[in-house]
């Protein structure tokens, strides 16, 4: 991998690759460059995960004649795919190198650092959503049960942004979270649920299932569920795969003419 | 793009269990019936539902406004004594 990357430097592949740099014993998201080649010996690889695919997208911004390369794991992957379909990132631009990544049929081993939640506590299963329940035992729930659920978990929230700063496919200049008119601002928890519906709506057609928002919350609020219905939302709706798909997102209103086909929706609107 | 925005909203919401509160009707300016129609029956629906249950959270933050100047602590319901102890 090392040599790899080094050689990437040298034949000028890339000008500038995005890793993890091991710095007093922790792995550490890091840019390597031409100018420091030697850095590459402390290049690693392993469970440590961080949204490289944000970096790259800041850096394409500035420096669009820059080749950027990076560690790619299968979420990298999907998130380049929906910077690329949101006009984040050119594709030409990155250059993805694979690692070990989410376990397979063909790999059961797995590098990451988050697969699934930890083990969930017992207040947690009472009161709130657990983290490792499926979709389809949320919607099982009653529907006043499954509200007085959600607020649990949504009235912890201390209104950190953690999941929006690491969101790699997070890229608005301007947030909807921070803007006092939309969301109410000098209380916690803030406005609740609007504070992560508005999140959970501008998931949709983006998120891409990594994970890292819900490995951030420090409340522990099940993120990835919530973003997971979105997405199945989404596909149900659309028929549109967030991150595997190369057609604009069913929400982009960019583009003069409509990008998918209504028949789905059409038997919404004659229920 | 409203009738998609509408039409994932509503499943979002339900999946947040406050069903059945959001309608998307088109109605023309010349449809008068319709309009009465659509408001009536709606009305209906959301009286069935009974009040929001996110309504006493509103009103609490609404009397929080006004009673004390934005930014300053105010005497709070139990559940909210841990944000007044971190804003103070």
């Amino acid at each position: 991998m090392q040599k790899q990357v080094r050689a990437w430097l040298e034949d000028g592949k890339v000008d500038v690759f995005l890793a993890y740099k091991m710095d007093c014993g922790h792995p550490l998201p890091y840019a390597f460059t031409r100018e420091r080649i030697e850095e590459t010996e402390d290049l690693v690889t392993g469970p440590a995960r961080y949204s490289l695919e944000k970096f790259a997208t800041q850096i394409a911004a500035r420096h669009p004649e820059k080749k950027i390369g990076l560690l790619a794991r299968d979420c990298t992957q999907r998130a380049l795919n929906v910077l690329a379909v949101w006009n984040q990132l050119p594709a030409e631009q990155v250059e993805p190198l694979p690692v070990n990544c989410c376990p397979s049929a063909l790999k059961p081993h797995a590098d990451c650092t988050y697969l699934e939640a930890p083990a969930t506590g017992e207040v947690k299963i009472q009161c709130g959503q657990d983290p490792r329940q499926s979709i389809e035992a949320v919607d099982a729930q009653e529907g006043s049960e499954r509200f007085a659920r959600w607020m649990y978990e949504f009235h912890k929230c201390i209104k950190c942004y953690g999941c929006r700063n690491i969101c790699p496919v997070c890229f608005c200049k301007d947030c909807s979270l921070e803007h006092p008119d939309l969301i109410g601002t000098g209380n916690l928890p803030p406005d609740i649920p609007i504070f992560h519906l508005v999140r959970a709506v501008h998931m949709a057609g983006r998120c891409i299932d990594c994970g890292l928002c819900e490995d951030a919350c420090p409340a522990e609020i099940p993120l990835r569920l919530l973003y997971g219905k979105v997405n199945t939302i989404v596909k149900d709706l659309f028929d549109y795969d967030t991150g595997a798909s190369d057609a604009l997102s069913p929400f982009s209103i960019l583009g003069d003419k409509p990008t998918l086909a209504p028949a789905p929706l059409m038997a919404v609107s004659q229920e | 793009m409203t009738l998609k925005r509408i039409a994932f909203m509503q499943q979002l919401l339900t999946f947040m269990g406050l069903e059945g509160r959001l309608h998307l009707e088109w109605i023309s300016s010349a449809e008068a019936q319709k309009f009465v129609r659509v408001v009536t029956d709606f009305t209906e629906t959301i009286r069935r539902l009974g009040p929001s249950p996110l309504q006493p959270a509103r009103h609490r933050q609404a009397a929080n406004v006004m009673v004390s100047p934005p930014g300053i602590a105010r005497s709070a319901t139990p559940d909210e004594t841990a944000a007044v102890a971190k804003s103070a």
